[in-house]
């Protein structure tokens, strides 16, 4: 660690490594300066001009993400002549830009918007109606539309291509102000984390095929939660609403940041996986093909149980959250059941990268290992309790409790998802994680411990 | 008015590209006396003459190559990459030196390498000067024959059609087979660097002045020209003169009577209106304010332009001004390589401005607002590109505003 | 369609390649190769000249954009380059343009050729016709076909 040196920020005195840069300090301590170019992923460009600053004994103003951190520095972000820097650079962002936030689907959540709001909010001083033509609608592919006419050619998703996933889709070619972003003639944005691109675009030059047009940002409701793509555990918002007389859905996820697990992205099967989850859904308690009643429902479990005594066994989804899984093992250990979770499953080679990808796809398998369960695949038995488990077992009679319809299930109990309840999971690295409570639908479905608590005996 | 030839010395003479007629009038010679000196000593000399760059800037050489390690590790060996891009509106002397006598150019970079401790050196040729490249590569393959080219390569390099790589950070990114990208300014006084390898980017005619200073002596090169601007340049003129051309002439010499003399005045008899004096990023003058004028680069910056790359552009008393002001923004416009912001969306702006005036569909807050953007073009970018278009605009408004709002 | 180097330029690829620290920097001459080899540059030739610099191809499409000089399209007529700057538009390069405009052929507005002195210029196959005026640009022409 080098030298930590005081710096002055608009009269307050602040931290910061001698050499490290002044941006980073700015954001860390939230000094409103705005920036299109920088992020802290990929570093600094230098290209937008927007984080403009006063620094001390600097004729001009200076660019905060091109200043290193000095021992005494004097640095001012606010003040009438730094805003009329930026309010004039934003004037220049906006001469070329379509403005056309009304049925732009990052209005909302837009950098160039947002720095109007604080630095703009002037009259336009705009006299020439000539605007730049750009194509309004190119599909780049893994479901990333461009509108280059929007962009402000910040070249973030250029350089995601080039540094983060090493993949090199996309550049901006052509010069000047006719400068755009494209991939080459013929050629697709492909790779499993192309979409990432989307959330890194400060404006509305990139927006996702699978999100846009379905909701305004404003209407959006955001919880913090966990991937249960794989076992990597990468954090996420759910951002979900519940449109009058519809049901509280989920209409995208969004990385979240977490340096010590997946940094600032998200693979785009993890970012999609939301979909499945709301699909295909079990909502009935069915007994050989009869809807029943919980009531039936609990009393011919508990009928089973008895039946079956002492020559039980409890299967495990390792996906569940600890506190499920504790739950299980408590009623297992009431009712004198075997318990077993394999793993074997889950496991997926191909899914796997140097990345974010981990070849265990089931998001608390460490906790699983952790409590030491048994894995392997049970000898049939004669009764077999299911929570959830993807794999197929045989036995004599099985009680299946799934989130997902399915057709082999002979007395299936329906079940709250993830996001339909919270707590906790541990990823490969032992890193253990919350996951907010996102939905809150119309008709809940019992979660794990819910459903326990019903049938306890 | 006296004669001075020290780059344009063999210009005249038949065949003077060739070898032999460059070795029968003393080209090469100061290499032999090279090996009297150490690089230091050599690098001494250079600032002894106060030789000062002559691709526009006129920044004192010397500084620039004390930047270069002389102590260099095997395998980052430094470079010298000479800037023959030139592309400024207005200039046209470095082709002189390429078609003329290119074995100045060979001599002065076994020189530089020689200081700087360079084993390579690459010349970053404009694509447009192909018929010139061909000469001086032809130079090149003839130094290699005969030898002088032992201790050291040289490589011509194409550019392809882009007036910032003649930014010296912009050069090194397109010899790197990059965009002509400027890059952000180093923190504090350090060589450039080609692919990691520290190197020297001088201009052709820099270069090609060393060979008369290492041959001569500091002291005959500060015979010619100003205390503080010494030795000569190429001047040029163009645009409404009678004889148009490049002539070289002693700094501090008078603009009126260098215009005089070997430009033969205005053309057709008329009179001089405003003059542009060194490329088109150099601010715009008023006949009044030439009439006193010497050039060199104390004189032009003290009143707000500057000597650029001596190139003048001279304009008589028909001449529109809000037409010459649209030409240049436009190749502005055309040129801007669109990296940061100011400058990519102020140079089409500004440009869009002015052609809005031409047209005569402007007001008067059109002035107002080009004056504003040039401000916000000024000063706040990655290179100079921006900054000079604010000062090309600003000269011609104040200086021919009425004009301006003629046209509205 | 696929596209190969010349024998002739695969041997200058690999002698120039001895000539820089980095295969990197033969982008722009393997571009040229191709403009001279192609009359354009193709999408195919791109990708190869990306082998060649150890480049991804985007960077070397990038790279092509910048320029002015590079065709990316196949050129059916002949490319007349006239020197739109203010040293040949105070010489008349207005009225060679307006001129040139009606012929049959591919002009290309250029900014400043490098001959202030001698305008206005046009440069048609990297050489510049100088001095022009309605007569000579005609003379040139004739003498090219």
């Amino acid at each position: 660690m080098s030298e930590m040196v005081e710096v002055i920020v608009d009269d307050q005195t602040f931290h910061a490594e001698k050499g490290s840069l002044l941006i980073d300090l700015l954001i860390k301590e939230k000094v409103k300066v705005p920036y299109f170019c920088y992020h802290e992923a990929l570093g600094a460009d230098g290209n937008c001009r927007m984080c403009m600053v006063e620094i001390e004994g600097q004729k001009r103003p200076q660019i905060a993400c091109d200043t290193f951190i000095k021992e005494g520095m004097e640095v001012r972000s606010k003040g009438e002549n730094i805003e009329k820097v930026r309010t004039n650079i934003l004037e220049l962002e906006l001469i070329n830009h379509p403005v056309d936030c009304p049925t732009c689907d990052q209005a909302g959540e837009c950098s160039l918007q947002n720095f109007y709001m604080d630095y703009g909010l002037h009259d336009t001083k705009i006299t020439i109606p000539e605007k730049e033509k750009g194509l309004k609608k190119v599909d780049l592919g893994s479901n990333v539309i461009l509108d280059q006419e929007r962009c402000v050619l910040c070249a973030r998703c250029t350089r995601f291509t080039d540094k983060i996933t090493g993949t090199h889709e996309l550049g901006i070619i052509g010069r000047g102000d006719h400068a755009k972003v494209s991939t080459m003639p013929g050629k697709k944005l492909d790779n499993p984390y192309a979409m990432n691109v989307v959330d890194l675009c400060p404006v509305g030059a990139l927006t996702s095929k699978d999100f846009r047009f379905s909701q305004r940002v404003w209407f959006l409701k955001t919880v913090e939660s966990v991937c249960h793509g794989c076992a990597k555990g990468c954090n996420i918002y759910i951002d979900h609403n519940k449109i009058k007389y519809q049901d509280d859905v989920i209409y995208r996820y969004r990385p979240r940041r977490n340096d010590e697990v997946n940094g600032f992205f998200i693979c785009d099967e993890g970012r999609l996986s939301y979909k499945g989850l709301q699909e295909n859904r079990q909502h009935e308690i069915v007994l050989d093909n009869e809807v029943i009643s919980e009531d039936e429902a609990i009393e011919a479990l508990k009928d089973l149980v008895k039946k079956y005594k002492s020559n039980i066994t409890v299967i495990i989804d390792a996906n569940l959250y600890t506190e499920d899984i504790e739950a299980i093992l408590n009623f297992s250990k009431e009712i004198e059941a075997n318990v077993c979770a394999p793993l074997d499953i889950y496991r997926d080679e191909d899914f796997k990268d140097d990345m974010l990808k981990s070849a265990q796809r089931a998001a608390n398998y460490k906790t699983i290992e952790n409590l030491s369960l048994e894995t392997k695949i049970p000898e049939k038995c004669e009764l077999l309790i299911n929570f959830n488990h993807p794999g197929k077992f045989e036995a004599e009679r099985s009680i299946d409790f799934r989130t997902h319809q399915d057709p082999d299930a002979a007395f299936i109990l329906p079940l709250a998802s993830y996001v339909e309840s919270s707590g906790h999971i541990t990823n490969e690295e032992g890193i253990t994680q919350h996951c907010q409570k996102a939905l809150s639908k119309n008709d809940p479905l019992p979660t794990v411990i819910e459903w326990l608590e019903k049938v306890s005996v | 008015m006296r004669e001075c030839k020290i780059v344009s010395r063999k210009f005249d003479l038949k065949n003077s590209f060739t070898l032999t007629v460059s070795q029968a009038h003393g080209g090469y010679k100061t290499l032999k006396k090279l090996k009297e000196y150490s690089p230091v000593e050599i690098i001494h000399i250079i600032k002894d003459a106060n030789l000062r760059g002559k691709g526009g800037g006129g920044a004192p050489v010397a500084g620039k190559w004390e930047l270069m390690p002389q102590d260099q590790e095997h395998d980052k060996p430094s470079f010298l990459a000479v800037n023959c891009d030139e592309s400024e509106p207005g200039t046209f002397k470095d082709r002189q030196i390429i078609s003329k006598d290119p074995h100045l150019l060979i001599e002065g970079i076994l020189i530089t390498c020689y200081a700087i401790g360079a084993k390579h050196a690459y010349i970053y040729i404009r694509g447009e000067y192909h018929q010139y490249q061909k000469i001086l590569q032809a130079a090149i393959d003839e130094a290699y024959e005969a030898g002088l080219l032992d201790a050291c390569d040289i490589t011509i390099h194409r550019g392809a059609g882009a007036y910032i790589c003649g930014e010296k950070s912009a050069l090194l990114e397109s010899m790197e087979g990059k965009r002509g990208h400027p890059r952000l300014k180093p923190k504090q006084k350090e060589p450039e660097w080609y692919f990691g390898h520290p190197t020297l980017v001088n201009n052709v005619e820099t270069i090609s002045t060393v060979p008369f200073i290492v041959e001569n002596g500091a002291d005959a090169y500060r015979a010619y020209g100003t205390e503080q601007s010494p030795g000569t340049l190429l001047f040029a003129m163009s645009g409404h003169v009678e004889k148009p051309g490049v002539y070289e002439a002693e700094f501090g010499t008078s603009m009126m009577e260098y215009i005089n003399h070997y430009g033969g005045g205005i053309k057709n008899g008329k009179r001089l209106k405003a003059l542009i004096p060194g490329g088109v990023s150099c601010g715009v003058l008023t006949a009044e304010e030439v009439e006193n004028l010497t050039l060199d680069y104390e004189a032009l910056r003290s009143i707000g332009s500057s000597l650029g790359t001596g190139g003048m552009i001279i304009m008589d008393e028909d001449t529109c001004m809000v037409s010459v002001l649209k030409n240049i923004l436009e190749f502005y416009h055309e040129e801007s390589c669109g990296q940061c912001t100011p400058c990519r969306e102020g140079t089409g702006w500004v440009d869009k401005l002015v052609g809005k005036i031409l047209d005569k569909r402007g007001s008067k807050e059109d002035i107002d607002k080009l004056l504003e953007v040039a401000d916000t073009m000024n000063g706040k970018t990655i290179c100079v590109f921006a900054p000079s278009v604010s000062k090309v605009i600003v000269s011609f408004i104040e200086r021919f505003r009425d004009e301006f709002e003629e046209a509205l | 369609m696929s596209f190969t180097f010349s024998n002739e330029n695969l041997l200058k690829i690999e002698a120039l390649k001895k000539r820089y620290p980095s295969p990197k920097a033969l982008t722009l001459p393997c571009l040229w190769m191709v403009e001279y080899q192609e009359g354009y540059i193709s999408m195919d030739a791109i990708e190869e000249i990306a082998i060649h610099t150890d480049t991804p191809p985007m960077e070397v499409y990038r790279v092509a954009t910048f320029y002015t000089m590079f065709h990316l399209e196949p050129q059916d007529k002949r490319t007349v380059q006239v020197c739109k700057t203010l040293s040949c538009k105070l010489c008349g390069s207005d009225e060679i343009l307006a001129h040139l405009n009606k012929k049959d052929l591919n002009i290309v507005h250029a900014e400043c050729l490098g001959s202030c002195g001698t305008a206005p210029v046009m440069q048609i196959d990297d050489v510049n016709y100088e001095n022009l005026t309605i007569e000579n640009v005609d003379e040139i022409l004739k003498a090219l076909k």
